[in-house]
C-alpha cells in the first residue's frame, strides 16, 4: 500500500517511522489524554463510546478476553472493563513504554490493576498465541503503524473465531464546507494547542498530517477484508472526522 | 475485582503468561523468575520485564548464545 511510508507528510522509509512515532507519543504521553479532550472538543469520549458498545462484552458471569493495541493510557481498557461483567478482563498493548507507564498507574487509581494487563510490543507482530481474544480494539492508532496491513494481518491471528476487530480512525470529511473549516482547524488550531498543552507543536502537526496520509474508508476496509475479516463495514461519525471499522473473525 | 490484588508489585500476571509467545517467531517462551525474562529459544532472544511490563521487542532483547 502507498500509506506504509509516510511521517506526516514527508516521505520516510517504513523502518524509519517508528521512532519518529515513538518521539511523538514520548513526548506527549502525560497529557495524551487532556490532549484529546481539547482537540475535539470532548467528542473522543462518544466515539471511544460507541466502540465501547460495539465491543459489547457479556455483563454476566461469562470470560471475555479484550486486547487494546495502541492503547497505552488504558482509557479504552478500561471502559470495556467497566461495561462487562466480573470476568472480562484486557490486555493493553503498545509500543510505547512512557504511555503504558501512564495506563498503569491510571489502572491502580482506578482499581483496575487487578483485570488489565500491560504489554509493550509492536501491532505488526502480536506476542500472543493464536485465537485467544474475543475482540481487538485499536482507537486511533492504526494510522501511525508503518505496515497497516501486517497489523490487520496479527490482528485476525489473535482472535478466536467470532472475534470481532474494531477500529477508530481518523477519517475523510466530505460534508461541502465543513471540510474546510475541519482543515483550517486541523492544520492552525491543533498544532497550537500542542505547544500550549504540551509544549511540542511539532508532534501535533505530525498527528493531523498522519489523518490526511490515512487511506479512505473505502480502502481501509478493503484492507481489513484482505486480512480474512467478514461483514467489514464502516460508521463515520460527525460528519467523517472519525469512522467505526469492524470485522468479524468467522 | 481486584482478584490478583496478592501477587507482588513488579511480578508477571500468571494468566498473561500463558498467552504470551515470542513475536518473531510465535514460539514458546520459558519465564526466568529471577531475571525477569522471557526467553525464547527459538529466536535465541531473552525478552526484559521491567516493572511486570513484558517488553516483546527485538531490539530490547537480550541475545543468547
Amino acid at each position: 500500500m502507498t500509506n506504509e511510508n509516510h511521517f506526516g507528510f514527508r516521505e520516510v522509509d517504513p523502518g524509519d517511522k517508528q521512532p519518529l512515532v515513538n518521539r511523538v507519543f514520548s513526548s506527549v504521553a502525560g497529557r495524551y489524554d487532556l490532549m484529546n479532550d481539547l482537540m475535539s472538543a470532548g467528542l473522543h469520549r462518544p466515539w471511544k463510546s460507541a466502540m465501547v458498545t460495539a465491543v459489547n462484552p457479556p455483563r454476566g458471569p461469562h470470560p471475555f478476553a479484550l486486547l487494546d493495541v495502541a492503547g497505552g493510557t488504558g482509557d479504552v481498557a478500561f471502559r470495556v472493563i467497566d461495561a462487562g461483567g466480573p470476568q472480562t478482563r484486557a490486555t493493553v498493548y503498545d509500543i510505547n513504554a512512557e504511555m503504558l507507564e501512564v495506563g498503569r498507574q491510571r489502572a491502580a487509581k482506578s482499581g483496575h490493576d487487578g483485570v488489565v494487563d500491560f504489554v509493550e510490543g509492536n501491532a505488526e507482530k502480536l506476542p500472543f498465541a493464536d485465537k485467544k481474544f474475543d475482540a481487538y480494539t485499536i482507537a486511533f492508532g492504526i494510522r501511525n503503524v508503518p505496515r497497516i496491513q501486517d497489523a490487520l494481518n496479527e490482528a485476525y491471528r489473535v482472535l478466536k473465531p467470532g472475534g470481532r476487530f474494531l477500529c477508530l480512525e481518523f477519517s475523510t470529511v466530505d460534508v461541502p464546507g465543513f471540510d474546510k473549516i475541519y482543515e483550517a482547524y486541523s492544520f492552525n488550531v491543533i498544532p497550537a494547542m500542542g505547544r500550549a498543552v504540551t509544549g511540542d507543536a511539532e508532534s501535533y502537526r505530525y498527528l493531523v498530517e498522519s489523518i490526511r496520509k490515512f487511506p479512505r474508508p473505502q480502502a481501509f476496509a478493503d484492507m481489513i477484508s484482505a486480512a480474512g475479516f467478514r461483514r467489514v463495514k464502516f460508521t463515520p461519525m460527525t460528519g467523517g472526522i472519525v469512522a467505526l471499522h469492524s470485522g468479524w473473525r468467522l | 475485582m481486584n482478584i490478583s490484588a496478592d501477587r507482588p508489585a513488579g511480578s508477571v500476571d500468571p494468566k498473561l503468561l500463558e498467552i504470551l509467545v515470542c513475536p518473531l517467531t510465535k514460539g514458546p517462551l520459558e519465564y526466568d523468575a529471577g531475571k525477569q525474562e522471557l526467553i525464547s529459544r527459538s529466536a535465541k532472544l531473552a525478552y526484559p520485564i521491567r516493572d511486570g511490563i513484558p517488553i516483546m521487542l527485538a531490539d530490547e532483547a537480550r541475545a543468547l548464545d
